[in-house]
């Protein structure tokens, strides 16, 4: 028998899996769980020290579907934000994996989404953007681009909402943009995304076969592969990886420090394209959507800014876990309060 | 015929912004000083500048805290409401006027006074002038009812904190208000203070102030909120009061505070707080409740613990934003869509205020949901007497958590919603600990926490989480029941009503009947409420609000023999309750009873 193949801490993947997928077969949901998996396991993350968050949707339903380790919070409809922000007051050492829709995320959510952006909420945060409402079966969401057609109706005549862009004007320090078929670009990004410390936006864009997967659809598995323009190539190299087993890529290259020491190798394909300048990732962006193209990989990074919370200058010590005498003051403290009060 | 002694109204009619609040606490403090029993209303418009205000002072030897029926004492500062303000007095009143506002005060039939105030605060500081007019009206009363010199300085001096030039300014304009009245006016004042013994151990404090101290006793630890009036000073006053009673030596913080995006943010936090194994607060109006209420929903099908206070404001809709009201028992207790039903604390004192801030979080871990505390701008906002915040008579208790992998395999078939203990209360565990993960989710689920639209696993859960908040009636706070012997009639109420009922109950006794009180501090209601019910011929349900709505949640929680027995009456205008509008109310609803 082969011996079960082990991460860095010692377990297995199958301690990363969940419970079967309920979603339409061929659901590029299901792709983006497999790189959840594939992601935490091979960062070698503690299964219970994940968090697991979800709104409502296809998108929401599928923490059921993996790290079956994890606690998980399948929340109300673009709320999730508001709920991981409650839990990461309680809890900072917690890593948080929230997964929404572009539904949950773009409108019923969008306030939530902006303002636990604005508050660099110590998150993971991927949207599963397929530009339809799937579970209510196939209305338009506000991240379609003008002109994307559904399997069925009209083709869509508002402009999108694009959440990279949105993210990124909001000054979030890690935004990228993926497509749930890539699979080695979305597993480094991702790992990326759980190296880096504050809020990290992964827009995934994620064929609904159901309701728009024909060739007309933008967000279909066709038009993606052939209207889909890389940024850069990208390797994920881990802080506990010697650097000798890492390749070295033939033409020019960078690597992005990420917080916990790990890095993200990007070959540039573009030599112009600098991910520190937010305003180059607005301007790739602006083109992508003129061109009817997808522009994917780490669009924009900076590391610079103090986490929700990091700003509230808590103790150590989760707020959870502390202690009941650290929870109320002693009665000595009390009869001084209400002497004053007295006065 | 005599001046009266202690018992008189006062009300001071001003505009807002301008400065008249300092003088309004340093009546109300020089009294409180004088061991008079008092009271204050602050009626106050939903603006920052300029809109009208006014403000009540009561003094009572039998403790009367409503605003009572008419003025005794008027003072006109504000044009805007000058003639409204004087047409409302009746014959006898003292009014006491600024002579600058230029308007007339045609009332032979009343004892008038004025002063060019602002004129004379000018004298002493021109910046402050609009300020320091208002003192001058101090001055005058201190004469006319003869507020002691030493009382009216230890207010000056609490108001100003100790501020020796604002003191000394404040002071200079107080005194030369009262020497012109003593020299100005040629009558006799028809009311009088006279000092009682004070309680040296009372203290004047506002509903919210209390809310926000008891909730850091109870070990608080994520505070979310939304601004809304009234509830905004709960919530200020976590924020004053965290550094000097939870920080570490170090001046590290044991509770976080975030000011949410919305009502409908502040909710999530307190539920992610509440999953997360924290003690998360959030504090409110009744605007916010109804946008919270989706959370709420879920809150009580998840199972997770949280506590949101409601300070009553005038609704429906936005309402009369600064004024009070028990409109939102109704919402508070069935708050999100579908069968869902939620544990109201209900404190009529700031005493209890204090009390329920931090008991609500035990109540919250205990039955692993959402507890409401339900004040009201009158009881959050104005300032009541006290004597003491009893320190917490119970440890803190975070409910049934498993934290040790021990702890779960003790428990045989663990679930997370399964009711192993037969309380309808199951054992969770938290994010974190690694221990029996699963989903919270506010769809169907089984005692696994496994997604189910099975029929017999939705009933069987319902009827759980039916069984665990009706389990929780006679642990929550009992009613307090003052009975007669005669027992003729009782009269069923709760919160802020307390502050008026005892007035209420006098007027009633007046025509002979007895009178019974029966104060609800909880929801559900405690088994208590019926001994009372089936023990009086007649029972009123009393209440601030339109449609009777304690009296409607009594309907539908009493048995049927005792429906019959109870009848509403519930009034509200938006002003704190008057005694004489409740009694005669109650009078008419008992017409064929009275001897």
């Amino acid at each position: 028998m082969r011996p079960v193949k082990l991460n860095v801490i010692d377990l297995p993947k199958s301690d990363y899996t969940g419970g079967p997928s309920s979603l339409c077969p061929g659901c590029g949901h299901d792709q983006i769980s497999g790189v959840i998996i594939q992601a935490c396991w091979e960062n070698g993350i503690d299964p219970r020290r994940i968090a697991k968050m979800s709104g409502i949707g296809c998108s929401s339903k599928t923490p059921a579907y993996f790290l079956g380790k994890s606690h998980g919070f399948n929340t109300v409809h673009g709320r999730m934000p508001s709920v991981t922000t409650g839990a990461n007051m309680v809890n900072k050492d917690l890593v948080y994996l929230g997964v929404s829709g572009d539904g949950d995320s773009a409108s019923i959510g969008i306030g939530q989404f902006i303002h636990a952006i604005r508050r660099n909420l110590n998150m993971v945060y991927i949207i599963e953007n397929n530009g339809v409402y799937g579970l209510t079966k196939g209305q338009y969401s506000a991240t379609v681009q003008k002109g994307s057609k559904k399997r069925k109706g009209a083709p869509n005549k508002q402009p999108p909402i694009d959440m990279c862009k949105l993210a990124i004007n909001l000054g979030c320090g890690f935004v990228a943009r993926s497509f749930s078929g890539a699979k080695k670009q979305l597993t480094a990004l991702m790992k990326a995304a759980l190296s880096h410390r504050g809020m990290a936006v992964i827009d995934v864009i994620s064929p609904c076969v159901t309701f728009a997967n024909n060739d007309e659809s933008y967000n279909s598995y066709g038009y993606v592969k052939d209207h889909g323009e890389e940024l850069h190539g990208i390797d994920y190299i881990h802080h506990f990886q010697p650097l000798n087993e890492v390749d070295i890529p033939e033409g020019g290259y960078e690597d992005v420090q990420l917080f916990d020491g790990s890095v993200l190798r990007l070959e540039t394909l573009s030599s112009e394209y600098d991910h520190t300048d937010p305003t180059a990732a607005i301007g790739a962006l602006h083109n992508a959507e003129i061109d009817k193209k997808h522009v994917t990989g780490l669009l924009h990074h900076n590391t610079e800014m103090p986490t929700a919370d990091e700003n509230q200058g808590l103790v150590d010590t989760p707020l959870c876990d502390l202690p009941p005498d650290m929870l109320r003051p002693n009665p000595e403290k009390h009869e001084e309060i209400m002497a004053r009060f007295r006065a | 015929m005599g001046a009266t002694v202690n018992d008189f109204v006062i009300n001071v009619a001003t505009a807002n912004g301008t400065g008249s609040q300092s003088s309004n606490l340093i009546l109300l403090n020089s009294l409180f000083e004088m061991g008079v029993p008092v009271s204050g209303k602050n009626l106050f418009p939903s603006n920052i500048s300029g809109l009208p205000t006014w403000f009540i002072i009561r003094a009572s030897d039998k403790g009367y805290q409503a605003p009572g029926d008419g003025t005794n004492i008027q003072i006109l500062m504000n044009p805007d409401t000058w003639f409204k303000d004087i047409e409302k007095i009746e014959a006898g009143t003292v009014i006491i006027y600024n002579e600058n506002v230029k308007m007339p005060v045609e009332r032979d039939d009343c004892l008038v006074f004025g002063l060019p105030m602002t004129k004379l605060a000018r004298g002493i500081n021109p910046k402050m002038a609009k300020m320091i007019a208002n003192m001058y009206y101090v001055g005058v009363i201190q004469h006319l009812i003869g507020i002691e010199q030493g009382a009216l300085e230890r207010a000056v001096n609490r108001q100003f904190k100790g501020k020796s030039s604002a003191v000394e300014v404040n002071l200079k304009a107080i005194e030369e208000g009262r020497a012109m009245a003593a020299e100005g006016i040629d009558w006799e004042s028809p009311h009088v203070v006279e000092a009682r013994e004070k309680d040296e151990n009372a203290f004047l404090v506002d509903g919210n102030e209390a809310v926000a101290l008891g909730s850091i006793y109870g070990g608080i630890t994520m505070l979310s909120w939304y601004p809304i009036t009234p509830s905004s000073s709960v919530a200020e006053g976590i924020i004053q009061w965290l550094p000097e009673l939870r920080d570490t030596d170090d001046g590290e913080s044991t509770c976080a505070v975030v000011q949410a995006e919305d009502e409908l943010a502040a909710a999530g936090m307190v539920l992610g707080a509440g999953w997360a194994g924290g003690r998360g607060m959030t504090c409110t109006s009744g605007p916010g409740i109804s946008l919270m209420s989706e959370f709420i929903g879920l809150a009580y099908f998840a199972e997770v613990p949280g506590v949101i206070w409601d300070v009553n404001r005038v609704g429906p809709s936005t309402g009369l934003p600064t004024r009070t009201q028990q409109g939102d028992l109704n919402l508070v207790r069935e708050a999100s869509h579908g069968d869902t039903e939620h544990i109201v604390l209900i404190p009529g004192t700031v005493e209890e205020c204090f009390e329920y801030g931090w008991r609500a979080f035990e109540y919250a871990e205990r039955y692993q949901t959402l507890v409401f505390g339900f004040s009201d701008l009158d009881l959050g906002m104005n300032n009541w007497v006290c004597t003491d915040f009893e320190y917490p008579s119970e440890e803190i208790d975070r409910g049934k958590v498993l934290r040790t992998a021990e702890q779960v395999s003790a428990i045989e078939n663990y679930g997370r919603y399964r009711d192993v203990d037969g309380d309808g209360v199951p054992y969770r565990t938290l994010p974190g600990s690694g221990l029996d993960p699963i989903l919270y989710r506010g769809t169907g689920h089984d005692e696994d926490g496994v997604y189910s639209e099975e029929p017999d696993v939705y009933r069987k859960l319902m009827m759980r989480l039916k069984r665990k908040i009706d389990n929780s009636r006679a642990d929550l706070p009992a009613p307090i029941m003052r009975e007669e012997d005669g027992q003729d009639v009782g009269i069923i109420y709760m919160g802020s009503m307390e502050n008026t009922i005892q007035e209420i109950d006098d007027m009633i006794e007046e025509t002979g009947l007895k009178v019974s009180q029966c104060r609800i501090r909880a929801m559900p209601i405690h088994p208590d409420v019926e001994g009372f019910i089936e023990r009086h011929e007649r029972v009123i349900v009393l209440e601030i609000n339109r449609d009777g709505q304690l009296y409607g949640v009594l309907r539908k929680e009493l048995p049927n023999h005792l429906v019959s027995r109870i009848s509403s009456v519930a009034y509200s205008d938006g002003m704190p309750p008057r005694a004489r509008i409740y009694s005669d109310m109650i009078l008419e609803a008992l017409e064929g009873m009275i001897p």
